[in-house]
């Protein structure tokens, strides 16, 4: 029970202080907050056109969120699915405009599983380089997250540039290895459900597969892993190739789904905003479904707010920040729990 | 051509490596700031705007520190009172940092990306222009702004403040031992703050170099990652003042010399990657190094 | 004239239920060592903490130098000149022993304030001052880090001394000191009482207190058990006083009745854990249906023989399990071929504290049938066979699903013992399986111990308390230095027992 509440004042406390802040900033450019919240609940969940915009702008955050967590509760400090995302997104657009497009309806797939295998490759690196010599994985993946922007950058001006379409893209993938779209005209895409699928599987793995078990005993205790004979090595090197497999799917969705080529700008910062989901949920699976369509409303929605009043698309950011700032306080320190016995 | 390298690189250099100065003083205290891109995107900002309405390049750039100080020293309360993570708090500061300034600029001033104002004062020149007859060197001089002067004379009294100062040994102390400087009756925290307030500050000067040194326009981007470089130096100069420079001015040289390398078929955005890749390199050997030393 | 240097008179405190200290005075005066001796838990850190100012005692109060005091914190401690010399040495390992030194009461060459400039000069001066009048030499621009335990110690004792500290609390000093080291370090101490200063000395090594102390008290229970002059008692009634009473099930002595060899060690040679000892050419048998006792002082490489034996740790030589070579195994595969581990360190190796009762009881067994088919996991058999495991050990608990730090600590421990004897291993390697135990607890752990060996397993049983050894091992080997010294029965004399603990320069 108690778990359940700390859990849930865990969520709500980052997300009260950062509506709290963006109320005062919008109190002071003279707009009435409550009527802007409200307004954003409206534009994001308003109608079925509206949810599924949001819904649409929730499927690259799932994603990451769910890569995120799954190194999170492993005890690796993985910040580095923003790269796995990248990399995941360009090889899975470049096979789904490369490859024969004769190969019809198997073209989605293979795209999805190339996406996955970089995605899974890139973050593979960092994993090996912490278990064997323990490089702190902090700095290894946010360097690479760097050189993943640097990779794809140039190669999406350079080798595979689109002869037509002029700077910063690649060629459009083949019809067939678009996802379909779920709403037409809207844009989400099956990605979504793909997304779906993806933390329903992570829900099953972290309670009902050995090596799920693993990743919370070595994120809780690496000596207690050991000594029950978990190999620490394997479980740290998994949880990232995992999570490099979610990542890469994520961008793979992104591009095949969303954008159907690969651009500069192609993460508008998804791996972050998805850590954010995942530390205010903890990691568990419903937080995170809540978290990725609350972000993804508040994006959704941040954009018509934008055309309509004078309130800039930024509030968005600050909202993120904040919470990314406040996720992970100890909320005993600021006296919300109730004092446990000394 | 190498003068010009030289001048552009040192230029390049002196953003990089104030705030580098930050962020070496903050890890010997025990602090990964990550957030010192969003600090100098503050600074940038700010120095622009107080730039713009009093013409003092040193009100400006004063401010400029002054507010990134304060945002820094906020930033380390959450860290030392509230117990909040430093890794995901200083990501969520860079994303604040742009998302309030982005939301100021189309507020305040109805643009989006790119703010230009009028009667901004840029960085003086220390030297008269005629020193740019001055063989090799010559374009360095005549290029060279306060800031950069300030940046290496930080670097060079760094050492002293660490190694002779009460301050630099606490901050030392704190870093690798907080349960230590308790038990002999100091507060940890309290330097953990002040070298948190100490990085704000410095990445506040970088931001202000960074804006006023040369184009005097604010822009979205302006920093680049330039607050991560800075970060990859002092994690290259392993938290050594001149280990730390020597690494700044390298990635800023690189920064100048990869538009002329672009011209030899280098692609300069993979150039961009090296800094990132060469800290990797440097924790891959390093580690290696320790790991055959215990072995 | 001051008569009493530190003082506690009638100090109370619990921490919920526990009644850590239930009224506890005594006193040190100036010069005079003051032995503090009783079993781990007997409430010996409750009363330090107190006098310390980290811990506020439910009533009682504190004299310092024949004035009553109040301390609002450690600083308060500090000010009034209380120093304390930590188990866990007090020095930050990557500044020089020097600047450790002068930490917190820096001399200043010029200027006031943080930015102040620090006289160096001056501060090794006071350094080697301080250094020779307690007759010790310390090369002060060495990292401390890199300096020896006992040096480490000596200047964590005489920065306290420079500051001004009046008394000094030891808390158990040599527990990671070598005996030439403790020798060093007790003739520091006399010297130390020569100028005055008063010493709290925290031990429970009798052999220590007889040399070095001038007094001694004992706590037992959180209470105080026994206190007399040094001079005018002997080792043998300290121990009784120790020991009394806290073995309520100690009556009945069974012994085993050995069958074949179960572990088979020789030449078993291992790296040191930091501040203990390598392993030097270690050979020795457990067979089935006995308990062998491991005797020694903490820190002669007990931690790292059992750790090289389950595979925790790499090591050199063999390791023979029912004839079996388990040389090259990992800690996984040598559990998988009959080997349980009870950890020294519950909380942080025997347990995930944070993690279900549930997990904690099947971890390990979580790969295979019936939990797992090595792809997905059955919760349901997961739980029946938490339920069986914690059922079988009567193990106390509200839900399977609550952290099992929710448990007390003899419960925690019978979770492990839970866990580790699920299997039916063939091997127990038992570490301190009663350290922060109740008496219940020990009990109950006592008699799963002789349980376990009348099955016909083997157990190498690894504790400080002798009288835990000799009651339930059915022989005795003793560990010096990285090395086993000696091999006696377990009703052997103690004083031989001791006698082999202590043995230096054992080839080395």
């Amino acid at each position: 029970m108690s778990n359940w509440l700390d859990r849930g004042l865990g969520f709500a406390v980052p997300l009260l202080i950062a509506l709290l802040v963006s109320a005062l900033v919008l109190l002071a450019i003279g707009e009435n907050p409550l009527d802007t919240f409200s307004l954003m609940l409206t534009e994001g969940f308003g109608s079925p056109r509206r949810l599924a915009s949001t819904l649409s702008a929730a499927t690259p955050l799932l994603f990451t969120a769910v890569g995120t967590a799954i190194c999170f509760r492993a005890g690796v400090f993985n910040v580095g699915v923003d790269g796995a995302f990248l990399i995941g997104g360009l090889a899975a657009v470049v096979a789904g405009f490369s490859l024969p497009a004769e190969l019809g309806w198997s073209l989605v797939p293979i795209c999805l599983a190339v996406g996955a295998l970089f995605g899974a490759a890139w973050l593979f690196i960092p994993g090996w380089l912490l278990a064997r010599l323990e490089v702190d994985e902090v700095v290894s993946t946010l360097m690479l997250n760097f050189i993943a922007v640097a990779i794809t950058g140039y190669l999406v001006n350079g080798p595979f540039l689109s002869r037509q379409s002029g700077n910063n893209v690649t060629p459009p993938v083949h019809e067939a290895a678009e996802l379909s779209r779920l709403m037409p005209p809207g844009t989400l895409h099956s990605g979504f459900l793909l997304a779906l699928a993806v933390l329903v599987a992570y829900a099953f793995w972290t309670r009902r597969t050995p090596a799920g078990l693993e990743g919370a005993w070595v994120g809780l205790n690496r000596r207690f892993s050991r000594v029950v004979g978990v190999s620490v090595q394997r479980t740290i090197i998994l949880a990232m190739v995992l999570s490099g497999i979610v990542g890469g799917l994520g961008g793979a969705a992104h591009g095949l789904g969303q954008l159907h080529r690969f651009t500069d700008g192609f993460s508008a910062g998804y791996g972050f905003t998805g850590m954010a989901v995942a530390l205010l949920a903890h990691n568990s699976p419903l937080g995170m479904l809540i978290g990725a369509i609350l972000f993804g409303a508040l994006a959704s929605a941040g954009t018509t707010i934008q055309l309509f009043s004078d309130i800039p698309l930024d509030l968005v950011n600050i909202i993120q920040g904040i919470v990314m700032i406040f996720a992970v306080i100890e909320l005993g320190r600021i006296g919300i729990r109730r004092r446990v016995k000394a | 051509m190498i003068e010009q390298i030289l001048a552009s690189g040192v230029v390049l250099t002196t953003p990089i490596l104030l705030a580098a100065i930050g962020g070496l003083v903050n890890r010997q205290a025990g602090i990964v700031n990550i957030a010192l891109e969003g600090k100098m995107l503050v600074g940038a900002f700010v120095a622009i705007v107080i730039s713009a309405a009093t013409g003092s390049w040193l009100v400006a750039t004063l401010a400029a520190a002054l507010v990134s100080m304060v945002i820094g020293y906020g930033f380390s309360l959450t860290i030392t009172r509230l117990g909040a993570n430093m890794i995901t708090a200083g990501l969520g500061l860079n994303v604040l940092a742009a998302g309030a300034i982005g939301f100021l600029m189309s507020y305040a001033y109805g643009s989006s990306g790119t703010l230009r104002l009028p009667d901004v004062a840029l960085l003086p020149h220390v030297f008269p222009q005629s020193v740019e007859s001055v063989p090799v060197v010559g374009q360095l001089l005549a290029h060279l702004d306060p800031l950069t002067i300030l940046a290496v004379l930080a670097i060079a009294v760094l050492p002293f403040l660490l190694g002779a100062t009460r301050f630099g040994l606490w901050i030392r102390a704190t870093g690798n031992a907080a349960p230590v400087m308790l038990a002999v009756g100091l507060k940890p925290k309290l330097l953990q703050e002040a070298s948190t307030a100490f990085a704000g500050f410095f990445a506040g000067l970088a931001g202000a170099q960074l804006a006023l040194a040369s184009i005097g326009i604010f822009n979205e981007g302006l920093t680049a990652g330039r607050g991560f470089i800075a970060l990859a130096a002092f994690y290259f100069g392993r938290d050594r003042p001149w280990q730390t420079a020597a690494a700044c001015l390298l990635f800023g040289l690189l920064d100048a010399a990869q538009i002329r390398m672009q011209t030899v078929g280098l692609p300069p955005r993979l150039i961009g990657a090296l800094p990132y890749l060469m800290v990797l390199v440097a924790l891959v050997v390093s580690q290696m190094r320790s790991l055959r030393r215990t072995q | 004239m001051t008569r009493i240097a530190l003082g506690a008179t009638e100090i109370r405190k619990s921490y919920g239920s526990v009644l850590a200290n239930q009224g506890i005075s005594l006193s040190v005066g100036p010069g005079e060592i003051h032995a503090v001796v009783g079993e781990n838990g007997a409430g010996k850190s409750t009363l330090m903490r107190v006098l310390q100012g980290i811990e506020r005692p439910d009533s009682g109060h504190v004299t310092v130098m024949d004035r009553d005091v109040s301390f609002a914190g450690p600083a308060d401690a500090l000010a009034e000149g209380i120093g304390m010399v930590h188990q866990e040495f007090m020095l930050a390992p990557d500044l020089s022993l020097l600047e450790n030194l002068v930490l917190g009461d820096e001399p200043l060459r010029w200027g006031r304030g943080a930015f102040a400039l620090i006289d160096w000069q001056s501060a090794e001066a006071q350094g080697r001052g301080l250094a020779e009048r307690i007759g010790i030499e310390v090369d002060w621009h060495r990292r401390a880090g890199a300096a020896p335990v006992h040096i480490q110690q000596f200047v964590e004792i005489i920065r306290l001394l420079r500051r001004g500290s009046r008394i000094l609390i030891l808390d158990e000093p040599t527990a990671v000191l070598a005996p030439q080291q403790v020798n060093e370090l007790f003739d520091l101490v006399r010297r130390i009482r020569e100028d005055g200063t008063a010493i709290l000395f925290i031990s429970h090594k009798i052999g220590e207190v007889m040399a070095l102390a001038d007094r001694v008290t004992v706590i037992r229970q959180g209470k105080i058990a026994f206190s007399a002059a040094v001079a005018e008692t002997s080792g043998e009634e300290i121990a009784s006083h120790i020991v009394d009473g806290s073995n309520p099930v100690g009556g009945e002595i069974r012994r085993g009745t050995p069958g074949p060899v179960v572990l088979d060690v020789a030449g078993l040679s291992a790296e040191a854990v930091e501040k203990s000892h390598p392993l030097h050419d270690i050979s020795f048998a457990v067979h089935s249906g006995e308990i062998v006792g491991l005797a020694g002082v903490a820190g002669n490489g007990q931690v790292e023989l059992m750790e090289a034996l389950s595979g925790l740790r790499q090591a050199k030589g063999r390791v023979e399990l029912a004839g079996i070579d388990l040389g090259g195994l990992d800690a996984e595969r040598r559990r998988a071929a009959g080997m349980g581990y009870i950890s020294p360190d519950r909380r942080h190796e025997g347990l995930a504290i944070d993690a279900s009762i549930e997990e904690n009881a099947i971890a390990g067994s979580h790969r295979a049938s019936p939990i797992s088919n090595g792809l997905w996991v059955d919760r349901g058999a997961m739980k029946r066979v938490a339920l069986e495991r914690l059922n079988r050990l009567s193990v106390k608990y509200g839900a399977l699903r609550d952290p099992v730090a929710s448990l007390s600590g003899g419960n925690q421990q019978r979770v492990v013992f839970a866990r580790e004897t699920a299997g039916s291993p063939q091997l127990l390697l038992v570490s301190q399986p009663t350290r922060g135990v109740d008496l219940n607890g020990i009990a109950a752990i006592h008699s799963i111990l002789r349980d376990f060996r009348d099955a016909d397993g083997a157990v190498l049983l690894v504790s400080e308390e002798l009288d835990e050894l000799q009651m339930l091992s059915d022989r005795i080997m003793v560990m010096a230095q990285g090395r086993i010294v000696g091999a006696l029965d377990a009703d052997a004399d103690r004083r031989e027992i001791g006698r082999l603990m202590v043995m230096e320069g054992v080839g080395a």
